[in-house]
């Protein structure tokens, strides 16, 4: 049946033996990443999840800049001791406007995905100063150029642009700023707008005084600004357990 | 000398070679120097000097890019080019683009190193270069793949050799990956800046598919590439089946893209996905163990020579990290089994059992072999390899054991429970538990790396003298 | 399509096929003496090439 099917062909034609090899390595890929973008219970809305503000987006930039993920992970697993430890398990929805995930393959480090509100900002800042001054144990490098660099905006607005080009909903127009209001009400939506990006992000800096200083941003208060938030925005005490089995 | 070695240096294009070879050990001295410096920084922090540039953070993936990129990709280059050449008795085509995929290539790791301790970063596991460097790279590779198919195509043999497959699928492969892995926006033009185009679930996805079938076709498939031609050609014994390596070839292209989704087990993937993922590790035990055998079936006869050729052992010992390796990762990929061991040391230990007992062995086997013939000399001292040996193989076993020993530790300590049923241990008390082990895989990468340093001095003094022989070979040639 | 698309469907389909695959692989790359002995000589190879020094014990 297959006799004039010759693996000859393959061992002596360059051109077949690159498209069969293209063929096998292809399949694998195709079958588990391609059904990820068009079924919906990957994409599953979880009421509170948002993007991040400009301060926030800032911060997360810096945890990607200093390596954060080869030591701490952002993913809780669905096991008894991750929850009493971190929380409640992580849902895909939750990590939807994370470009790049952060979900992390090592824990030198405890998880991170749900650090926010867990210690103050004056625990953080000195914790990232200097972690050995409130957990001894620590192996955590020292941070100390956090706090004396301030943090770059000039080009926040540029930063969100991009990340609206991925498909995070920034408003960059009026229209645009309205379907925020509509879907995150208008207290969020106000700080997704790229035109006030500089603006809601020193505002927020101040507000929040991360740092301990508000005549100034710096990289630390972007950073745990981020760190705060992290794990914050879904508030499970208002889930239904139903309605968590579609949300996994 | 005799007439064949005029011969044999105008049919082939050894130069091109040459000067892969050498980077490839140059980037092995630098990366795992930096390497055994985060493990210090690990096992002593004050190490971090708090220095942004050095921090564990940023100088982590200046190791993995030398070591994976800059060494096992140079010794991948230097042996694809000379065993492309040799088993296809043609010349390299087009030498220019060759002499670019060169330069290309080491412009990228250095351009990758520099960019990592300033602080640009994908935040992507082993594809944390940045957009201009991963344009370059594209480039550089589709040369390579130029340059690779063009040169078969010249063959004076009807059959392509297999180890010329595992080669090729190697470049078809690393040039899918690379490409679908880094689709990014740049903030701007002139931005080093961008944001992957995926998000969560889909990106975490992307990203371990290239993660896993960069361990299966960089890591894997091309060295396997490296064993098929160096083990039977130093043994001086045919590959044991050719048969079995047909079969090889196809099942290990064909699984191994879909293991990636075992790095995702219990996250918020979907569950289908990750046990796919699982289910084809498990069955890639067959052909990783059948190359195994193929391999180790190919040396059986020529035992004695293991008395006497420390490049011989390198070669066994590299076969039987990479049998091991591949029966502990099917273990790992099980759910049951990663829930203790994801994010733990375990892993690492994993990583380290393949890329150093099986990547470098191999690579130094073959480079070991490959040096002498490419600079026409003998090496220079047999006892300097039988040293590197001994120091390699100490090395990988301290680094694998403390980390077995630290990872499954880890695992137990953070799911252990006390009578009341609340947490036994803190997370800084698993933490503190770690120090020795930590300390005890610094001191076995510091093994490995004096192995790869004697190595060097090795090859270096073997180099400046084939050089001078060939130079004194032409003044007598000029001089009659 | 539609029963295609149903996982319970097209999960032991998916197996089917690819050991089927596997099978026809196995069967053809060890069935037949000819061609068997036909591609066990393409072991020799890395051998044919003249070799610029004879190949030592000492690499």
């Amino acid at each position: 049946m297959f006799k004039n099917l010759k693996h000859e062909i393959l061992e002596t034609n360059t051109g077949w033996l690159v498209v069969a090899t293209m063929f096998a390595i292809s399949i694998g890929g195709l079958v588990e990443i391609s059904p990820l973008f068009f079924i919906k219970d990957t994409l599953e809305d979880v009421p509170g999840v948002r993007p991040y503000t400009p301060l926030e987006s800032r911060g997360r930039d810096i945890y990607l800049r200093e390596g954060c993920y080869t030591c701490h992970s952002q993913m809780v697993r669905p096991f008894r001791d991750e929850q009493l430890r971190y929380g409640h398990y992580s849902l895909a929805a939750e990590s939807k406007y994370d470009h790049p995930f952060q979900w992390g393959s090592k824990r030198t480090g405890p998880d991170l995905a749900r650090v926010g509100g867990k210690y103050s900002n004056e625990w953080h800042v000195q914790h990232l100063l200097r972690p050995k001054s409130v957990v001894p144990e620590s192996v955590m490098p020292n941070y100390p150029w956090l706090l004396t660099t301030p943090l770059d905006v000039s080009d926040v607005g540029a930063r969100m642009r991009a990340l609206r080009t991925t498909g995070v909903p920034y408003s960059a127009n009026q229209e645009e700023y309205r379907r925020n209001v509509e879907k995150f009400g208008e207290q969020v939506a106000r700080t997704l707008h790229i035109p006030d990006a500089q603006k809601n992000l020193v505002a927020q800096a101040q507000d929040g005084n991360y740092d301990g200083d508000r005549s100034s941003v710096s990289e630390m208060d972007a950073l745990v600004a981020y760190l705060q938030v992290l794990g914050t925005m879904v508030d499970f005490s208002k889930i239904k357990p139903e309605d968590l089995v579609k949300y996994r | 000398m005799s007439t064949s070695v005029a011969a044999a240096s105008e049919q082939y294009d050894y130069d091109i070679i040459k000067k892969f070879s050498v980077m490839a050990i140059v980037w092995a001295v630098v990366g795992m120097s930096v390497g055994v410096y985060i493990a210090s920084e690990l096992a002593w922090p004050f190490l971090n000097f708090d220095s942004p540039y050095i921090s564990f953070g940023r100088f982590r993936p200046v190791h993995t890019s030398a070591v994976i990129f800059g060494f096992g990709g140079s010794a991948l280059f230097a042996t694809s080019y000379y065993v492309v050449q040799r088993t296809c008795q043609a010349r390299l085509w087009a030498p220019g683009l060759a002499t670019f995929t060169f330069w290309g290539w080491q412009a990228i790791i250095v351009l990758a190193a520099v960019s990592y301790v300033l602080g640009y970063s994908q935040g992507r596991e082993y594809a944390e270069m940045e957009w201009p460097i991963d344009i370059l790279i594209e480039l550089v590779w589709v040369s390579y793949l130029a340059v690779f198919v063009g040169t078969i195509m010249q063959r004076k043999q009807p059959h392509i050799y297999v180890a010329n497959w595992f080669y090729l699928g190697f470049i078809l492969a690393t040039a899918l990956l690379h490409t679908f892995n880094n689709i990014a926006v740049p903030v701007d033009l002139f931005s080093m800046k961008s944001y992957s185009l995926f998000s969560g679930t889909q990106d975490a996805m992307t990203q371990w598919w290239y993660g896993h079938n960069s361990v299966g076709f960089f890591l894997t498939a091309a060295f396997l590439g490296m064993m098929y031609y160096f083990v039977p050609k130093h043994a001086g014994r045919p590959v044991y089946s050719y048969r079995l390596s047909i079969v090889h070839f196809w099942a290990l292209c064909f699984m191994y893209m879909w293991v990636g989704t075992h790095h995702l087990h219990w996250t918020a993937l979907p569950d289908w996905a990750s046990t796919l993922g699982a289910t084809f590790s498990i069955m890639l035990l067959l052909p990783s163990w059948g190359g195994m055998i193929n391999g180790i079936m190919t040396l059986s006869g020529a035992w004695d020579k293991l008395r006497t050729d420390p490049i011989m052992r390198f070669m066994i010992v590299a076969l039987s990290f990479y049998g091991m390796s591949t029966f502990e990762g099917p273990l790992m990929s099980l759910k049951d089994v990663n829930a203790l061991s994801h994010y733990t040391d375990w892993t690492v230990g994993h990583v380290h059992s393949g890329a150093l007992g099986w990547v470098a062995m191999i690579s130094f086997g073959s480079l070991y072999h490959m040096v002498p013939r490419l600079w026409k000399t003998e090496m220079y001292s047999i006892r300097l390899i039988n040293a590197h040996f001994w120091l390699a193989t100490i090395g990988v076993l301290l680094y694998i054991t403390a980390m077995w020993i630290s990872g499954i530790t880890q695992g137990l300590m953070w799911r252990a429970f006390d009578d009341f049923g609340n947490l036994q241990y803190s997370f800084i008390e698993s933490v503190e538990a770690m120090h020795p082990f930590y300390a005890m895989r610094a001191i076995g990468g510091m093994f490995f790396l004096t192995g790869m340093c004697l190595m060097a001095i090795n090859v270096y003094v073997t180099i400046r003298r084939g050089v001078r022989a060939a130079t004194v070979d032409r003044v007598v040639v000029a001089a009659a | 399509m539609q029963w295609l698309a149903d996982p319970a469907n097209s999960k032991p389909l998916g197996l089917l096929i690819l050991f089927v695959t596997f099978c026809l692989i196995v069967l053809w790359v060890y069935g037949g003496k000819k061609r068997g002995r036909r591609l066990e000589e393409h072991k020799n190879i890395p051998f044919l090439d003249d070799d610029d020094m004879k190949d030592k014990p000492n690499g």
